[in-house]
């Protein structure tokens, strides 16, 4: 049990708290740990002003608007690095649009393109980004899926799973055909539940 | 409090492939997948545009290169967040050993768009500023980026306690930079 300097002590369990990962018997500790150390209450302060500040750094994620464009920066040169750095870079960026290229060239996709229709294509990128990229981790999150669509650029679709391995999606970016966009975020959806 | 989630490990899919195709295929989606997040990860640890640029982009170069070498081998979104963090905190030892750029990890506040220069954001900024890195790359990790405690220390190489220390040490400095400010 904590004594009544334990001190440090109270440091990782306010860290806990922050971080929402501190049970009711840490919570109740800490509050006993407060009510017994000034010094503690003034420098950390109590649950409330914990999630007050949590609350800004949750609130500055939220605001972020910034949208770096990698590729583009690379194209700068930069007195700062040497020029095989600047040369490496570039090629980087190159190879990378060839591997794009190469995976639209892709076997499977391309069976794909030859037979079947706009929107099975869409299905088998979805389908294939899904599983190259990501899934929901915790229940009840979303998580958002980024795959390349002919003709209209990248389409994100937001993949939300509850416990029983039910989900929603949402197309957070669409390519502007909603009926294709649905069966994409049907089949993204059915690929998930058949994972877990 | 609401974490934004953190992406499993990638798996392949794409048998019967070559491997350079493999590499070239991985290489793209972990470029489109992470390079927004993780480069304003970077920028909020630097605290400058550009430097988080020219880091994203060191990091997904030695990303590629190791996938080059190994197509198949496993690449995680942790591996991207603890190439940043280490990138970061060496850019900002070599700032402060070399003196070529102002000591204090000034807020360029010229590079923050109107609609995130929010008094949130701005505070924040000016607290990590004044952090060690080690104690910024612990708040940031958890609650900006979404790792618990756990995550974030084998991340770091360290414990969740140690981490949760960080981010309670990160804390204080945040709440004195609140107070100042109303």
């Amino acid at each position: 049990m904590m004594t009544r300097c334990d001190c440090a002590r109270a440091e990782t369990l306010a860290g806990a708290i922050a971080l929402d990962e501190a049970d009711e018997t840490q919570r109740d500790m800490y509050r006993a740990h407060l009510a017994t150390c000034g010094r503690c209450r003034s420098n950390l302060g109590g649950e409330r002003a914990i999630e007050r500040v949590m609350a800004t750094v949750a609130g500055a994620r939220d605001a972020e608007r910034w949208e770096p464009e990698l590729r583009a920066a690379s194209m700068r040169p930069r007195a700062r690095y040497p020029v095989w750095r600047w040369i490496a870079a570039v090629a980087a960026v190159a190879v990378l649009a060839v591997g794009v290229r190469a995976m639209e060239r892709h076997p499977a996709a391309a069976t794909v393109a030859q037979r079947g229709t706009a929107t099975e294509q869409a299905v088998a990128r979805a389908v294939a980004a899904l599983n190259t990229q990501t899934a929901p981790r915790r229940e009840h999150e979303a998580e958002s899926l980024t795959f390349a669509s002919p003709g209209s650029g990248s389409m994100a679709l937001a993949l939300h799973l509850d416990g029983r391995a039910q989900g929603r999606c949402v197309v957070t970016k669409s390519s502007g055909n909603r009926v294709l966009d649905e069966t994409v975020c049907r089949a993204a959806l059915r690929t998930l539940s058949t994972r877990h | 409090m609401r974490r934004p989630a953190v992406v499993k490990p990638m798996e392949d899919v794409y048998p019967g492939a070559a491997p350079a195709a493999i590499a070239r295929a991985r290489a793209e989606s972990l470029v489109l997948e992470y390079q927004v997040k993780l480069t304003r990860y970077l920028r909020r640890m630097v605290g400058d545009a550009e430097v988080a640029l020219d880091l994203s982009q060191d990091v997904f170069l030695s990303a590629f290169r190791m996938l080059q070498a190994d197509p198949r081998r496993e690449l995680t979104a942790g591996w991207l967040y603890r190439a940043a963090t280490n990138a970061a905190i060496s850019f900002l030892r070599r700032k402060k050993v070399l003196r070529m750029l102002p000591l204090d990890r000034d807020v360029d506040r010229g590079a923050w768009r109107v609609d995130e220069r929010s008094a949130a954001s701005v505070d924040l900024q000016g607290a990590l500023a004044q952090l060690p890195p080690q104690q910024s790359a612990a708040l940031l990790l958890t609650s900006y980026v979404g790792y618990s405690s756990a995550e974030a220390a084998e991340l770091l190489g360290t414990t969740s306690d140690a981490i949760r220390q960080r981010v309670c040490r990160a804390m204080r400095v945040l709440r004195t930079v609140m107070s100042e400010e109303s």
